[in-house]
This record gives C-alpha cells, structure tokens and sequence, in this order.
C-alpha cells in the first residue's frame, strides 16, 4: 500500500512537501536556459554537435556513433551541448561501509539514497536535468542526466536497486566519473569517505577545476562519530571482512580525536578549494540536513 | 628480616587472583560490526602500548597489594643489625666503649660533650635486659676494658661509668675495640653488640681505619656509632714548646719555639704568654692562618740553675684543656773548662797547641755571655788548681805529669768530672800506658791502650779520613742532618794505633779501619780519647768547619750526660729512668696537682737503682725528687697530644661496618628506643598496612584514570 501509493520508498511525500518551497541554486554561472533559474553565459537555444567520447557502461546505446563505430570497431557516443539549464550529478559511493546501520533507522546507503532522491526530485521539478552515479571499488552504474519527472523513476529504480557491498576506492571512481561529465553542472557526492583523505581531497580538486559545482555530503552514522562502546570489542570490517580485537573503552578517546580531526581535515581542504562539505549524520532527521544544504546554497548564491 | 607469624606467608599464594582476573577478562570480546576499521586501526596502534603498560601496572600494583596483606599479616621486622635477625629470645653479649680521649673534653653549647657521651652509655645500659652480658671500656690512649670480662651486674656497670673521668690522652681505637671484639667473638649464641661513643675525630678514626680492615669483622657482632656532639667547634691550641738550643746556661738568652694551631675556617690572633717557674715572664700576639700551624719564638732568660718549669699558653676557648703547654728545662751554670797544654820550654815562645780548643769554645775570649769559660794551664801551673771547679778539663799532647796530677785526675774523673785526652808528638804510648792505665787499677784514666804512631805528618803524603762515625752519639748527632757538615772530610796526616778498652765506645774509626776517636764512661765521669792532635800539625780538621760543633757537642754531651733527662711525654705514658743508689733514696713524683707519689725503685746491677711509673695521667710538670723531698733529681712535662686539639669530624661513611645511632636531644626517638630498636629490629606490620592502604589509593585512581570518557 505503501509502496504503491509513493515513486520510491526514498521519497517521502511529508519531506517532499516540505522541501517545496525549496530551490535548487547553482553556486556559480553555470551553462543553461533561463528556463530554470538559473543565469547562462550563452545566447540563444541551441542543439549542436559537442564532441565525442569513449563509451561507459550506462550510457544509451541509441546515443552511440555507429558509422564511427564502422570505422574503428570502438564505441563512441556522439555528444551533444544540452539544452537544459542544469546538469546534476548525484554520485553514490555504494562500499561495503555504507551499509552499516547503527542505533537509527536507516543504514548509511538508505539515508544517502535518500538524500539523494529528495535533491533528484527537486531538481527535476524545475526542469534541471540529473543523472546518479554510483561506485565502490570503481563505477557500478551511471545514468546520464535528463529532464523530466519521467527520469526521476529511473533515478530511484537505480538506487533501490543498489546494494552495499566491496571496499572504497574513491580516487578511481571519481577519475572515471570526472571523464563521464563534460558539461559543467552541479555534482553531488554521497560518501562515507572511507578511503585516504588525500587522495579524496586531491580528486575533487581535480574536479573543481574543470569548474563543476561539488557539493559533498559526508555520509557518517551516530556510531561512527560518537563511537559509543565501552567493552572488549571484536569490530568486524563491513569492507574488507576483517576483524581486530581492542578495548572499546580504551580506544575511544583516540579513536574520536581522529575522526575529529578527519571531519576538520576536509571540512578545511575542501571549503578553501569551493567545494560544499556537509556532515549527514544519520540520526539526524533528514528535512535538517537538506534544510541546512538549502540555506548553505542560498547564502552562496547571494553573494 | 623476620616474620612474627611466617605461616601467614602462604597467602602469597593469593597473587594468584589478580593474575587470573586479568587474563580472564582478557578474554571475553562482544562482535560488533562497524564500517571501515581504517580509523580504529590507526587507534589501535596508538593506544595497544600504553594499554599494556597500563593492564601490566595495574597487574602488578594488585600483586603488591596481595603481598603488602600477607606480609603484614606476618608481622615482619626489618633490622640494619645481625642482632635483629635473630629470634627476640635471644639473649644479647654487648660491650660499651665510652670515648674519654681529650678531645671529649670540649663544650657545645655549653653542653660538654663528654657527658653526653656518658649519658648515651648509662642509657645503652639501661636497656640491658635479664640475661644480657656487658662490660664496659676506655677509648683513649692506650685504651682499656674496665672489665676485662662480660658480667650480668648491670649496677655495677653503670656505676663504672659515672665514675670514669676525661683522661687528657690520645685516642688510639684499636687498644679498646680490637679486645672487645676478641671477648665477643666467642659467644655465638648471644646478640652480639659493641657500642662506640665518641666525637669522631678524624685523627682518631683515621688511622684505625687505614690500619684495620673492618669489613672483616666478623658479621655476626654488631658494631654500632654513637656520635656525641653535633660539630667540630673552632680550636685553638699549643701544640709544641721547645728550647731551641743543645744546653741552657744561666743568664744566656735562649730561643723557646712556641707551635700554635689553629683548628678553625678564620684567621684568628692567640695571645702567648710565657711563664717561667710560674711566673708571667713574656707576651706576644701571634696570628695564625685558618687550619694553620705557626711556629713563634720568644727569647726567654733563665736565671735559676737546675730544673725550670716553662708554661706556654694562650687563652682559652672550647677545648681548654690543649691551651697551654708545660716544658722542664735544666739550667746549667756557664760551663768551666781546664785546659792543660804542654809546658813550654825555657826561652822559648809560649806553647799554643790549645789554641784551637780555646777559639772553638770561646772564640772572644770572654767569661760572660758565653756557654764556656775556658782556662788553659801547663801542667806545671795546673798543680794547685781545685778540678773540681771545672766541668771539662782536656789533656793536650803532655809528655809526661805528675803522680800528684794523676791521682787528682782519676778522683775528679771517678768523682763526676770530663776528661778529654788529645794525642800529639810528645805522647810516649808506653808512659801513658803504664801511668794512666795499668798503675791506677780499676781507676785508669783513658779508655783505649795506645800503641805505634801511624802516618806521617812532616811528608802528608797520606791524609786519612774519619769513617764509621757514630752519628748517634751527642758528640756527632748534630752532623746527622744533611747540610750540617760532614767531619769525614777533615783529612788526619798521622795518628796513634789505639785498642779500646771493652766498656769502651768508638766514635769514629780511621778510613784504614783503625780507632780513631774512643769514649768510656769511667766511675760517675767520662774521658774521651783523640788519637791525634789538637792543633793543625797532625790534622787539618781544627781548621774546618766542623771541629767547632764537634767540641762544643762533645762538651755539652759531657757535663749533661749526668743529669737525669726526661724529655716530655703524653699522658699515661710509663717514665722510667736509672739513677744511682745515692739519689735513689726515698724518690718521689710529685704531681701538677701538688700530690706526692712515692716511687717504687728497683735496685740493679752496680748500684743502680730503676724505677718506672705510670702515674702519668695529668697534664702539667712533674719532679722527680729524692731524699724526701729535699732534692730535686729531675723533672719532665706531660703535654696532651697534638692531634688532639683537631676536632675535624670523620664522615661516617668512611668507617665500613658501623651502624649509626645518632639522637638529636628532644627531636625523633630517644636513644634508648634506637638501641631497642637496633636490638629488636622494626615491626613493618604498621608500615605494610599503611602501604597496602596507599596502594589502594593509587590502584583505585589509576584504574579509574579516564584514559576514556565513559558513556553518559
């Protein structure tokens, strides 16, 4: 009943009504119609040839060049300028650590997904375009962003499909991720970042360069921050499987010194390179987080 | 240590629950998901160290506080002695050496310190308990066990001590602690406890120390160091008084060396004052260096022939007892010396082979302000002159004398008179044989038998030397020390061959081996013989410089060699002498305290009579009279040993072995519960609960130490 009556189980209508009132705002100039809000350096409407590139799993096949393919024996897909205001990229790091479910109700993936959902929503409301990305230990799957509240079911379908599983390789993924996106648009990372911080912050600099809009949620459960155990613990890795044994209570204080210092450590690298880092704490209702992203991306853009 | 109850010690069996609870609790982790370890991981390393460390504390504060339970349970007692090991039973063998050495005599604080001392001994004997054995001795020089063996008396222990008065002698450590150890060494089954009561002085200590291996001793006797005195007060004292020359004559100024010392981190200025048969003669101001010994002179003046009584002191500070110094001299009157020389021949020029005698002893030729006054004589004009007058008469190369001189002679020899005889050209060695020696019998005037002229004093083709000289003999002792002259280096171009008699002592021999000066004690005089002349016609020695100290020491040695000397000596220590059966009669010591002691005399060979005292304990001057007390024989000074009056303390830690007992009046435990305590040892059962409780604390706050937060 339930399901039926909702897209997708990660859309809740109660969050949704609330978000209503709520915009999508680039940060920066970014290429589009005025259809949108959005402002565009370019005059005028058109559907041009752009370039091509290599295919990637996800892509439609309808897209690809077949008289190149004649020519090379290679997939190439024809690109062309998009004719829509904003493009949306909604990456999903889908490692083994996102499934972890503490004290609240939903795991790290749900509350992503979900987060993810509510913004794909939104934006293809007012007629932005969104495609979903999603890794582990390299890319799983990409949807190409489109217009339309047509494409927000694939959207959903896709992340209702995904399981967590695999260990972290965020460098890669991103690498490829960041090849896939040719038009500058907004892109939005969902992570637990459980991989080497400066690899991470290396690569979304990367990114930022190629003058793409970043905003990073940093996906972390009530147990990672506050690490609340207090006996002698076997912890078993959701990643790699592995296992240590340690004195919970002893290890605490350390344990929360670095991640402490880690949240600083990007919150710090990242804001000085423009990128948007916002911690989702998964015991945290998920209307705060995306108000506090929505009053984020207003301050920005009145300035 | 020992335990009270020992069975008690197999609680420490229970060391054992904190071990197991340990590796128990070790054992029981919950699993537990979580995202990614990468971050737990890095704590893990950063954490695991200090975790050890900590559950290995916390392991090891329990197994104290398990051991701390049983062993107070055990009652244990801890004890620096042998004594303390063994079970409280046990009965104890103890000697108590009481220091009373001079040094004991100096006040602190207005406090002497000798009573301290014997305070802290009657306090050491009053812990003698049913079936302990004691005896008590002197530290002092020589030292002695008042009871040469352990008794059970305890009173009259205590009441030897009361009465054991400050002796003004030295310390010497080893005649007092070497005989206690000896009486203890037996006694095996008993505690075993030599108590040493002193101030520690350093010149004490140090020589025992150096001399005995005190490690060796044997392990089952305590020795224990009871300090008196808290610290070495500043000091000043005379240490030395002497005449500085051979013989004192009346009337002739002579140089008294004074030798102060000051003990003390200043400069400080003494006060000397000399005083001469009691009476203030001299004062000086003398200022010596800080830890300095100075040596003064004052020029003193001695009018009264026969014994004097000199007194140097200065004035008096914590140790009085060293601030003054007593010094008995002999005054004699100018000495008279007879010369007689070879008649000089009718028409012919005075006859002057004295004359290097008469320069040496009295080279201006004057009667006053000289130590000789010397006459020279022919044969001829010496015939109605009294030899009694004179101290010395010399005999000086005479061909022949008169049976009338002779005889006068031999009496003034027998009687106590010198004769020195020098051979010469004009000597016929069978007259003198015949008439000097062999037709006097026992009275014979020459101590050696003269036979053939040897050498050549016309051609001095050979020069002989003296060897062999008898440096050891008053004559020659002042050529001992180097730089003084050497009369080996005179060269004698002719001589006589002389046999000494057998009472005879030689002086000097010829460089071939030959006699060459012989001395005999002949009845209560002695006559000495030169075998060659007095002038320069045999030897060229008149004319060196050594001839003048020669005779002047040879002529002193005569007419002192009568006189009883007693040169000064320390306290306690035996003076004997031999005197003749004459002045033996009714001999007497009188005391610096004015007490007479008679003296007991032995009568020996020739009648000569021996006697030897030891009632010598005071400082000060003593005679020695005779006749009762009518005449005065001699007299000697009894002066307190030098090192003495240096109050520098040793450093216990120097002194291997001792356990000290030190007791600061009014502050920590009384010397009476210290020697309890070393006897018994220390019940640790308080101090074993009380460490239990602390580690309690700690194991409570360090197990608790938030090395985490816990969970609200």
């Amino acid at each position: 009943m339930e399901k039926t009556r909702r897209l997708s189980r990660f859309l809740d209508p109660k969050l949704l009504a609330a978000l209503s009132s709520m915009e999508i705002r680039a940060r920066t100039v970014v290429e589009g119609m005025v259809e949108g809000l959005h402002k565009s350096p370019f005059k005028g409407f058109n559907v041009e040839f752009s370039e091509y590139r290599q295919y990637v799993p996800g892509d439609p096949l309808k897209d690809i060049d077949w008289k190149v393919y004649g020519r090379t024996d290679k997939f190439y897909i024809k690109e062309h300028e998009e004719e829509t205001n904003l493009s949306g990229y909604l990456v999903m790091d889908t490692s083994g650590s996102m499934s972890y479910k503490g004290q609240g109700s939903m795991s790290k993936i749900d509350y992503a997904s979900t987060l993810a959902a509510s913004l794909a929503y939104l934006m293809l409301k007012q007629q932005d375009s969104v495609g979903l990305v999603t890794f582990a230990n390299g890319l799983r799957r990409m949807i190409r962003p489109r217009t339309g509240m047509a494409h927000l079911k694939a959207v959903c379908n896709e992340l209702e499909a995904t399981k967590a599983s695999e260990v972290t390789n965020i460098g890669a993924s991103l690498d490829l991720v960041g090849q896939s996106m040719k038009k500058r648009g907004i892109f939005i990372l969902f992570s637990d970042l459980m991989d080497n911080a400066e690899v991470i912050i290396q690569k979304l600099r990367q990114l930022r360069t190629r003058r793409h809009e970043i905003v990073l949620f940093h996906v972390l459960d009530r147990d990672e921050i506050s690490f609340p155990f207090d006996d002698t613990t076997i912890f078993h890795d959701l990643e790699d499987e592995s296992e240590i044994v340690t004195d919970a209570f002893q290890l605490r204080t350390e344990y929360l010194r670095r991640v402490k210092h880690l949240m600083n450590t990007f919150k710090s690298a990242l804001r000085k390179s423009g990128i948007d880092y916002l911690i989702a704490d998964t015991s945290m209702p998920l209307e705060a987080n995306l108000r506090s992203f929505f009053s984020r991306r207003q301050a920005v853009s009145a300035r | 240590m020992t335990f009270a109850s020992p069975w008690f010690l197999l609680g420490i069996l229970g060391i054992a629950v904190p071990i197991y609870l340990h590796l128990y609790y070790r054992k029981t982790p919950v699993r537990k998901d979580f995202p990614s370890l990468r971050l737990i991981r890095l704590s893990v390393e950063f954490v695991a160290r200090r975790k050890k460390i900590r559950n290995l504390l916390l392991m090891a504060l329990r197994i104290i506080a398990i051991i701390l339970v049983v062993m107070a349970l055990a009652k244990p007692f801890l004890g620096q002695s042998a004594s303390a090991s063994n079970s409280s039973d046990t009965p104890a063998a103890f000697v108590v050496l009481l220091d009373n050495s001079m040094s004991m005599g100096c006040t602190h604080q207005g406090i002497s310190v000798f009573n301290t001392a014997r305070a802290r001994a009657l306090d050491i004997l009053d812990q003698m308990q049913p079936g302990d054995r004691a005896t008590v001795g002197l530290i002092n020089d020589p030292g002695r066990l008042i009871f040469p063996q352990l008794t059970w008396d305890q009173e009259t222990l205590k009441k030897s001590i009361s009465n054991v008065p400050l002796s003004m002698a030295g310390t010497n450590m080893a005649s007092s602690i070497l005989p206690a150890l000896k009486l203890l060494a037996p006694l095996k089954t008993y505690r075993r406890v030599i108590y040493v009561i002193t101030d520690m002085t350093e010149s004490s200590w140090q020589p025992f120390i150096e001399k005995y291996d005190l490690a060796k001793v044997e392990q089952g006797i305590d020795l224990v160091m009871v300090p008196v005195g808290d610290t070495a007060p500043d000091n000043m004292a005379v240490t030395g008084l002497e005449a500085e020359a051979p013989v004192i004559m009346s009337g002739r100024q002579v140089p008294l060396k004074v030798t102060l010392a000051n003990h003390s981190q200043r400069s400080r200025k003494a006060r000397v004052t000399i005083s001469i048969n009691g009476e203030r003669k001299l004062e000086e101001e003398v200022e010596i260096e800080a830890n300095a010994v100075k040596d003064t002179r004052i020029m003193a003046n001695f009018n009264v022939t026969g014994m004097n009584q000199v007194t140097a002191a200065i004035q008096n500070d914590a140790m009085p007892f060293d601030d003054q110094r007593h010094l008995a001299v002999r005054v004699f009157e100018p000495c008279r010396v007879l010369l007689i020389k070879p008649d000089s021949l009718p028409g012919q020029p005075e006859n002057r082979e004295d004359i290097f005698v008469r320069f040496a002893l009295n080279p201006l030729n004057r009667n006053k302000d000289n130590n000789f006054a010397v006459e020279s004589r022919s044969a001829v004009e010496a015939r109605g002159i009294d030899l009694k007058n004179y101290a010395v008469v010399g005999l000086i190369n005479q061909r022949h004398l008169e049976p009338e001189l002779i005889k006068r002679l031999s009496d003034y020899l027998m009687a106590g008179g010198n004769l020195i005889t020098f051979l010469g050209n004009r000597v016929e060695p069978e007259w003198y044989n015949k008439h000097l020696i062999d037709d006097l019998g026992g009275a014979y005037l020459l101590p050696a038998r003269i036979y053939k002229r040897v050498g050549n004093a016309v051609s001095k083709n050979v020069g002989y030397q003296m060897t062999d000289i008898d440096i050891g003999h008053p004559a020659f002792s002042v050529f001992a020390r180097d730089g003084s002259g050497d009369p080996g280096r005179a060269q004698i171009f002719e001589f006589f061959q002389v046999r000494p008699n057998p009472t005879a002592l030689l002086l000097t021999r010829m460089s071939h081996g030959l006699p060459g000066i012989v001395e005999e004690k002949r009845g209560r005089g002695r006559s000495m013989l030169v075998t060659f002349s007095a002038d320069t016609s045999w030897t060229n020695w008149p004319v060196r410089p050594t001839w003048l100290p020669f005779l002047h020491q040879t002529l002193i040695a005569m007419i002192t060699a009568n006189e009883l000397a007693i040169s000064s000596i320390r306290p306690g220590m035996p003076v004997s002498a031999t005197v003749t059966g004459d002045d033996a009669r009714e001999m007497l010591l009188k005391q610096p305290d004015g007490s007479q002691l008679k003296l007991a005399a032995q009568t020996g060979a020739q009648g000569l009579v021996h006697f030897t005292t030891r009632d010598t304990d005071q400082t000060g001057y003593y005679k020695i009279l005779s006749d009762a007390g009518k005449r005065t024989l001699s007299a000697f000074a009894v002066n307190p040993p030098p090192e003495e009056s240096k109050l520098e303390r040793i450093n216990l830690r120097r002194i291997p072995r001792f356990i000290p007992l030190a007791h600061e009046p009014g502050r920590g435990r009384s010397v009476k519960e210290k020697v309890s305590l070393l006897r018994d040892g220390y019940d640790l059962s308080g101090a074993a609960l009380l460490a239990l409780l602390l580690l309690a604390v700690i194991e409570s706050w360090f197990a608790n130490l938030p090395t985490a937060r816990r969970i609200e």
